[in-house]
């Protein structure tokens, strides 16, 4: 009988999203089962309906062969269930002992027994083989120690079940190592344990069995001893594609954007980005496909003007564009759509039309003589508005009250009109609906087909292989790969680049550059 | 063609609102009579009466722009004014609730009136026709008196009447009186007198004096007066509760508009209020929560009180600008101190803001102690500026200067640099989303430190306002913690250039109300800072309420939503 039995789980969100669709999960006592899956596969709704965070639209839940209903965490806990977020959720200033028995403290009278804490904690950490010190605060203890922390508290309260959500994305592989043996330690003291993931590697590592998702839902669940990291894969992101925009054959033009060496090291020292060279050219979308996490994103932010570059050049139409700031960059004629368009792409509180020209509100017309012109900008934003098809009351509507959807139009009729030569969109219909999706899709190959050169970097391999001329995988901070998007450039191949199984050699990346 | 006549209809009713507004404050200031005759009489003894009025009519523009500019979120301020002054109501009620007690407190007298001739005893109290006293329940007295004996000798058949009275014109208290004889039985009592009785002994002052009239004696011996304060009855000290409060709220609501010096302390205090909260406003529209107008008050007042100090022969229209160009430059130069600290080093601008005001305020007084103090000065103050060098009043006899010029300027500049040049539209937009100004291309730094920098010049004039124009000289603790007070202001009026005007108004029609509360109906000026700390509080919580509704509707409908708002759920329900 299995410890935990989900059924045909299905989670359709009050917005509409259908994030979980007829999903089941079969955990056995004792073992580690890893969830594994694209981001926005599912895999943390289905985590949530197990911990009582969310609530399933339908579907069943067993555990120990009793239907249960986990109307909320409180419930999960008594029966047993942890969870440990991506994210801690930990009192910088108290000590580790304070944090574990936070909201269960042990008593004497009316105040905490703290002795009673620190003795509760040390016995925990010695019989799981988590080494901390319960006196050390949490604001000097380093993210590997913040996370048995969160295991430790989990433990405290009689999870026998454990879900640890993407465990390893915050921590070094010394720490990962460590992690992995705290799990083997857990497993041989009787409990059980849900691993959520997206590098197949680790899987292969630790897990006895493996479930996997897609697209909300289950595609199978197999023995990790039988499967293999090209198996995974080609469960993990092999989906048929079922939007095609029709992008009309050109001929690329001349280089805009050539890149050569670059090199960009983080505070850390780190090489998030290791020595690339590419170019993008006049009538043509270059897709940049990876893993999150392998240096998209600060390429991107290189390129734009946003961080400051360690080596190397990168030149648009000929003029240098690092190290000079976003204002130097957009002087250069690239328009950039960001990644995370809450963070950079927007200011909530204001309204549309002064949305609209961050990048050119001190020139005409919007600047003439002694001062801004408002009635230039708000015409501006009455004329995006309409040709961007925004739905909005209007153009002194602040961003902030728009669709996610809509603030993405808003971002792209910015980008656009500032008539560019070079566009690098990240991400540019992440959180998106569909019939915005579509509109900004066919508003990028439009753009490419009048001339322009587009940088596309996305997580979403269909958008890649839908949009992209040319296709560029990044693995690990290098280029992994070139590879012209033929009709026969499969998922699973590209899969191959992203997950660094495969490389090609510089010689085959020079030629294709 | 509605949005049209909408935005017509609202044109009509600001102005509507703007004319009823200055007639009835201009009405109320020259006295409130209803007899036309008699109001302009009241008008025109008034020095510069037209001045005054325009200045009503630029309250009355405020009052409308405000009404305009935040259409119905000006009901919200205005609840959250009226909410305040509700919980202040109660406030002052507990404070008041002592007001009875002055009917069982106070200095009394004792008389006893007979025909009879008196007996001479050394041993006793009192005699025939003498009057003692005391004081009863005296503040500040470790065993206050409560009941008072005086001890009289009489013969049998003597006529007497006893009287107890208010020792005073300020005693109100309220008596009662018994004699008893030498047994200790009463022998006769009273709680009070009849009008006639206040008519017929002169020594009586109010019913609440007590006569004992026409008690025959019945043997030779010592009797006893005893006297003491009526106990107060839980509805008087209800009601008198409610009767000062009402007295002081009236004081309070009405008292700056009730004569033109009043209605002068009120507009000079709110030039200071309204600079100072324009000068925080520009910070906080770009999120920097710089509180340094204090320091640059009254640096500008330093710079504006020597340059006035040492113009004696030059005439005013070099000496006042002049003095104003100082004070708002060194304002500038202190606040873009703190900016580069911030945009270059990271320093949080509120610490550095704060500190900078201590080594401001210091360095001020060790200027004024070591330099500028004439020596035979009691107190810490410069020499009293030279005519030439010191704002002119517009409303002669009062502090209303031409400072209402520079008022006006602050608040048109402050709006079209806000709203019409591309700083202010950096300056907005760093404030709304720091990255997204840096991700456009906008120079952040650059903008944070003119911000704060711009800020600093504003609060430099109102520093000048108040040396040249209110105190005409410098004196030590100038400002009282003004600026902070500004940050009341620039809140209540969201930051707002064009609603500052009316909250700056209305903050200082508040302090200038308590001000003559405290001095008619003696309740203490911390009212004030009690009602002070419930419109924060209340405006704080506003804050967050809209704050919280942000973040919920920031996340947008990701298929997989991030894990971060479920570890809030989380830690909530752990917690």
């Amino acid at each position: 009988m299995a410890l935990l039995e989900a059924r045909d789980i299905v989670k359709i969100y009050p917005n509409g999203v259908l994030a979980n669709n007829g999903v089941s999960l079969s955990v056995e006592k004792g073992e580690i089962h890893a969830v594994v899956g694209e981001n926005g596969a599912g895999k943390s709704t289905l985590m949530k309906i197990l911990y009582g965070l969310e609530q399933p639209t339908s579907g069943s839940i067993q555990l120990r062969g009793e239907q249960v209903v986990l109307s909320g965490p409180h419930k999960a806990i008594a029966q047993g269930i942890g969870m440990v977020h991506q994210n801690f959720m930990l009192v910088d200033s108290f000590t580790i002992a304070e944090n574990i028995v936070l909201g269960s403290e042990p008593r004497s009278g009316m105040t905490r027994d703290l002795k009673k804490a620190v003795a509760d904690t040390e016995q925990l950490s010695k019989t799981y083989g988590l080494h901390l010190d319960p006196m050390a605060k949490i604001i000097d203890t380093p993210v590997g120690m913040r996370q048995r922390v969160e295991i430790l508290k989990a433990l405290y309260r009689g999870a026998e079940l454990l879900i640890l959500d993407e465990p390893t994305a915050v921590l070094t592989p010394g720490e990962t190592t460590d992690l992995f043996n705290a799990i083997r330690n857990l497993i041989n003291e009787g409990k059980t344990v849900i691993f959520i993931t997206h590098k197949l590697r680790e899987v292969m590592d630790i897990s006895d069995r493996v479930t996997v998702m897609r697209d909300a839902k289950l595609v199978g669940m197999v023995n990790t001893s039988e499967t293999s990291i090209p198996d995974l894969a080609r469960m993990m992101v092999g989906r048929e594609v079922f939007m095609q925009v029709e992008r009309p054959p050109v001929v690329r033009g001349a280089p805009v954007l050539e890149v050569n060496d670059m090199l960009y090291a983080n505070d850390a020292g780190r090489k998030v980005v290791n020595h690339i060279s590419f170019r993008v050219c006049r009538n043509e979308i270059l897709g940049i496909a990876g893993v999150e996490g392998n240096g998209q994103t600060e390429l991107v932010e290189v390129l734009t003007g946003l961080r400051d570059v360690t080596t190397g050049e990168a030149t648009v139409n000929g003029v240098d564009v690092l190290n000079q700031g976003p204002r130097h960059v957009r002087e250069h004629k690239v328009a950039h759509i960001p990644e995370d368009r809450l963070t950079n792409g927007v200011a909530r509180d204001a309204s549309i039309a002064d949305n609209l020209i961050i990048d050119s509100y001190y020139r005409p017309p919007f600047k003439q003589h002694l001062g801004l012109q408002p009635e230039a900008i708000r015409k501006h934003g009455r004329e995006m508005i309409a040709e961007f098809g925004i739905v909005a009351a209007s153009e002194d509507t602040h961003v902030g009250s728009l669709s996610g959807g809509n603030m993405q139009k808003v971002i792209v009729a910015r980008e656009f009109s500032s008539n560019p030569q070079l566009l690098i969109a990240a991400q540019p219909t992440r959180g998106v609906d569909i019939g915005a999706i579509e509109f900004i899709h066919q508003q990028l190959v439009d753009k490419r087909t009048q001339g322009l050169a587009i940088l596309l970097v996305s997580a979403d391999l269909q958008e890649v292989m839908k949009l992209s001329d040319r296709i560029m995988v990044m693995y690990n901070g290098e280029i992994a790969a070139f590879l012209p998007n033929t009709p026969d450039l499969t998922e699973e191949k590209l899969g191959m680049y992203m997950l660094g199984a495969v490389h090609q050699t510089p010689e085959e990346l020079e030629a294709a550059r | 063609m509605t949005r049209a006549k909408r935005n017509l209809g609202l044109i009509l009713g600001a102005a509507a609102i703007a004319l009823i507004t200055t007639l009835v404050i201009t009405w109320q200031v020259f006295g409130g009579v209803t007899d036309f005759g008699e109001f302009i009489a009241s008008v025109t003894a008034q020095q510069d009466y037209l001045n005054l009025i325009l200045i009503n009519l630029l309250v009355g523009v405020s009052v409308a722009l405000f009404v305009v500019e935040l259409r119905w979120q000006a009901l919200r301020v205005i609840g959250t004014v009226a909410f305040a002054l509700l919980l202040g109501y109660f406030v002052t009620f507990i404070f008041n609730l002592d007001s009875a007690n002055r009917f069982a407190s106070g200095q009394f007298k004792v008389l006893i009136v007979s025909d009879a001739p008196p007996v001479e005893n050394a041993d006793m109290d009192l005699e025939y026709g003498q009057t003692r006293g005391g004081e009863f329940n005296k503040q500040g007295v470790a065993e206050p008196l409560r009941i008072a004996e005086f001890r009289f000798e009489g013969s049998a058949g003597d006529m007497i009447s006893a009287l107890a009275f208010a020792g005073s014109r300020n005693s109100a208290v309220n008596l009662q009186l018994a004699i008893l004889d030498e047994a200790g039985n009463e022998i006769g009592a009273a709680t009070g007198a009849t009008p006639e009785q206040v008519q017929a002994f002169e020594d009586l002052r109010s019913e609440n004096d007590a006569v004992l009239q026409g008690l025959n004696l019945p043997a030779d011996g010592v009797y006893v007066l005893v006297v003491q304060p009526e106990p107060i009855p839980t509805g008087v000290t209800l009601s008198e509760a409610f009767k000062a409060t009402n007295e002081a709220y009236k004081a309070f609501l009405l008292g700056p508009i009730s004569r033109p010096n009043r209605w002068a302390i009120w507009i000079q205090d709110s030039f200071t209020l309204i600079m100072v909260g324009i000068a925080i406003a520009i910070v906080f529209q770009a999120e920097q929560f710089s509180l340094g107008a204090e320091g640059q008050l009254y640096l500008g007042a330093l710079v504006s009180g020597i340059i006035a100090l040492n113009m004696t022969n030059v005439s005013p229209l070099i000496a006042v600008p002049l003095a104003l160009i100082g004070a708002a430059g060194i304002g500038f130069l202190y606040g873009l101190l703190p900016g580069a600290l911030k945009a270059y080093l990271g320093a949080n601008e509120l610490v550095s803001t704060l500190m900078l005001n201590v080594v401001a305020l210091k360095f001020f007084d060790l200027v004024l102690a070591n330099q500028l103090k004439p020596p035979e000065a009691g107190f810490n103050s410069s020499a009293m500026f030279p005519a030439s060098a010191v704002l002119p009043p517009v409303v002669g006899g009062s502090q209303v200067t031409i400072a209402i010029f520079i008022v006006v300027g602050v608040v048109l500049f402050a709006w079209y640099l806000l709203t019409r040049t591309p700083l202010g539209y950096e300056i907005r937009m760093v404030g709304s989303n720091l990255k997204f100004a840096a991700y456009g291309g906008v120079n952040t730094k650059r903008t944070i430190m003119l911000s704060m920098a711009i800020s600093g010049a504003v609060a430099g004039l109102a520093g000048a306002h108040l040396s040249m124009g209110i105190f005409r000289q410098l004196v030590q603790n100038m400002s009282f913690g003004l600026a902070f007070e500004g940050v009341v202001v620039a809140l209540l009026a969201r930051n707002n250039p064009l609603v500052i005007p009316f909250t700056g108004l209305l903050y200082a029609y508040l302090r200038a109300g308590a001000q003559f509360m405290e001095r008619d109906a003696n309740v203490s000026f911390e009212i004030v800072r009690v009602i002070q700390a419930i419109i924060i509080l209340l405006i704080t919580a506003e804050g967050l309420l809209s704050f919280s509704r942000k973040r919920k509707s920031a996340v947008p409908a990701p298929a997989a939503p991030p894990p971060a708002p479920a570890s809030a759920v989380e830690g909530a329900a752990n917690v």
